[in-house]
């Protein structure tokens, strides 16, 4: 005890009044930021188990009815339950594709000398300043003469083009210490072990992170599964939803409880995930990685 | 033989790495191959292994051409500098990677990790995961991981230069030990010359590229074809002086050194004529200090480790020589003293650094 009391620098010095004051107004202001962005999501929640009565007009903040009626409607009455299927399966599909193409892509730009080679990171490399919107059209065009409107396939194929998820596996593979590489190939193994059986193993926080951003990415797609899709048997949740005010019409509390059903699995994912979330956003935003 | 290297060159674009290297390696052998930094002993190596394609020549393992052969058919187990072991693998599962790639019983890799595990005292260690293993232990670990494959060459590319020199001293001994143990062939590529002389059966060096001199440590040491593998080999480093002979009787030759009337003499049979510029070298142990006459120097420091000291010297016009003795302890910092050499120990090299015999 004497030592610790003999020691007095070692301990942590007490913050000065304007660092106090700097991070009271930083703590406030992150508050106030996280209050709008919750708000939407909050109100949306609110209104979902109200009935539709008392929707309009309807002011207070504070839930003042609590009904599922709306989400009983929801499921009942709108085909959500298809779209949940179809969102789900095409997510699944285009995460597990565009992660199985890009790392075999990165990998053989990463690691595999080949004519070429520096070319073709170039386009891809190009094609992440491309604008997806700038491809519709084509696309569009393409899916109709391939016979793919209205089916997965036609939601799934534009989707695959993913150049961030080749370049973070990229940056990834050229960090791995080319000994690795080389002891593998020692023991006897070929690409496909070098790659599947040490360097993915090596750091699966990428591969769950790229998983995690694409997924959400394709969960939240409107844009393309709206073009291509007109039947509602292949919709998606985030088109599906535009169905709603033809099933109800003007009904906001149902139109906000398929909202709600709608984000469900992605709140529930980033709960879940909520640190493997943020790194791979940093990841893919070129932050870290 | 158990690898030999016949002409071999390797170029990276217009760069040669390595130029018409041929050398013998016997069976069950240490070799070491040693060199400054880029001089291409681990690019030999590499090539040894096939992680790097011979540009030309031929490369023979046990008799056999391995020259075009994949590297995992050639029989060669490699230990890397960094260890290189898969981290998310247990140590059991390191040592097993080339096993059971190979499809091997299950029982045959229990009882060729386990056989190297003890051999290795890493029977403990076995379920660990390298991040929870000191440097050394790592170490051991890829040593393993070379051992369970049971080849016929061992290549180590400068594998101690990451522990400490404690660990280091250790460790040189184990794998003396694993040597003898295991009587296979091995190879290790040092920068070190220390490592290369405690180590070595047979010590190949290397500059740009070229293999300068092969042969036992001694050999290379006492009888240095050159003044590069003179000054390579032995720490601290042979002293030189730049010369020119100015008398001869029989095998004898008198040689006056620049900037001092002091004259060594030196055993050479070779005709150089009378008058030539050499240099003479002169390891620090064979410079024996004494009164006049003798070249003139003056301890600038000294280094006394207890059962020697090194003497740092300098000439009258500048020129730096470290002595060695053995025994004494009086203090000659600051002193003017003079040094003299047994002929015997005096080596004459040309003006392209050959030496003359």
């Amino acid at each position: 005890m004497s030592q610790i009391q003999s020691q007095p620098q070692l301990r942590r010095p007490a913050k000065s009044l304007p660092r106090r004051i700097e991070n009271a107004v930083l703590s406030v202001l992150t508050l106030a930021a996280a209050l709008v962005w919750i708000f939407p999501l909050y109100w949306t929640l609110v209104t979902s188990i109200r009935s539709d009565e008392n929707v309009a007009g309807n002011t207070s903040l504070l839930p003042d009815e609590f009904r599922l009626q709306a989400y009983v409607d929801a499921i009942l009455n709108t085909r959500l339950l298809t779209w949940y299927f179809n969102s789900v399966g095409t997510a699944v599909i285009v995460t597990v594709l565009v992660l199985f193409i890009s790392v075999l892509c990165a990998y053989a730009l990463s690691q595999i000398r080949f004519p070429g080679g520096g070319l073709l990171y170039g386009v891809v490399l190009a094609s992440f300043m491309v604008p997806a919107q700038t491809l519709v059209v084509t696309q569009f065009i393409l899916m109709k003469d391939l016979n793919l409107i209205n089916t997965w396939a036609g939601i799934i194929l534009p989707q695959l083009i993913a150049p961030v998820v080749i370049i973070v596996y990229k940056q990834f593979f050229d960090s791995v210490p080319k000994e690795m590489r080389e002891a593998v190939v020692l023991d006897g193994g070929g690409e496909f072990t070098i790659l599947f059986r040490v360097f993915l193993p090596l750091n699966w926080g990428i591969t769950t992170a790229l998983a995690i951003v694409t997924f959400i990415g394709v969960w939240n797609a409107f844009f393309w599964p709206f073009l291509v899709v007109t039947s509602e048997n292949m919709m998606t949740i985030p088109v599906g939803i535009t169905q709603v005010n033809d099933a109800f019409g003007v009904a906001y509390a149902r139109l906000m409880a398929v909202a709600m059903l709608a984000a469900l699995p992605v709140i529930i994912a980033y709960i879940i995930f909520q640190r493997r979330v943020t790194e791979a956003i940093m990841i893919s935003s070129g932050v870290k990685g | 033989m158990g690898v030999r290297l016949s002409s071999v060159a390797k170029s990276f674009g217009s760069f040669r790495a390595i130029e018409d290297v041929s050398m013998e390696i016997p069976t069950g052998s240490f070799a070491v191959f040693v060199g400054p930094s880029g001089c291409g002993k681990s690019t030999l190596l590499r090539m040894i292994a096939g992680l790097e394609e011979a540009s030309g020549g031929q490369i023979a393992i046990d008799e056999r051409d391995v020259t075009a052969v994949e590297p995992a058919d050639r029989q060669v187990a490699m230990v890397f500098q960094n260890y290189a072991l898969y981290p998310h693998l247990t140590v059991f599962e390191n040592m097993a990677f080339s096993l059971r790639l190979a499809r091997r019983p299950k029982d045959e890799v229990n009882a060729r990790v386990g056989a190297a595990a003890r051999i290795l005292q890493l029977e403990e260690h076995l379920q660990k995961k390298p991040s929870q293993m000191s440097g050394g232990q790592r170490q051991r670990v890829a040593i393993g991981r070379a051992i369970v494959r049971q080849p016929k060459v061992f290549l180590f590319d400068e594998p101690l230069s990451n522990l400490d020199a404690e660990l280091r001293v250790q460790m040189r001994l184990e794998l003396t030990r694993l040597h003898r143990q295991l009587g296979a062939t091995m190879i290790y590529v040092t920068h070190d010359q220390v490592e290369a002389m405690t180590l070595a059966d047979h010590i190949f060096v290397m500059k740009n590229g070229h293999l300068q001199q092969a042969g036992p440590p001694l050999v290379l040491y006492d009888d240095p074809d050159n003044r590069f593998v003179a000054g390579f080999i032995g720490s601290p480093a042979m002293n030189f002086l730049a010369a020119r002979i100015t008398a001869r009787a029989g095998s004898r030759v008198t040689l006056s050194v620049e900037g001092s009337d002091h004259p060594f003499e030196a055993e050479m049979a070779d005709a150089s004529a009378i008058g030539s510029a050499v240099e003479i070298g002169i390891r620090p142990e064979h410079l024996r200090i004494g009164s006049a006459p003798g070249l003139a120097v003056t301890v600038d420091v000294a280094e006394e480790l207890g059962d020697v000291s090194y003497l740092y010297t300098r000439t009258a016009s500048g020129k730096e020589l470290v002595v060695q003795r053995q025994g004494s302890r009086d203090r000659l910092d600051g002193t003017l003293v003079h040094l003299s050499a047994d002929p015997k120990h005096v080596l004459v090299f040309n003006g392209e650094g050959r030496r003359l015999r």
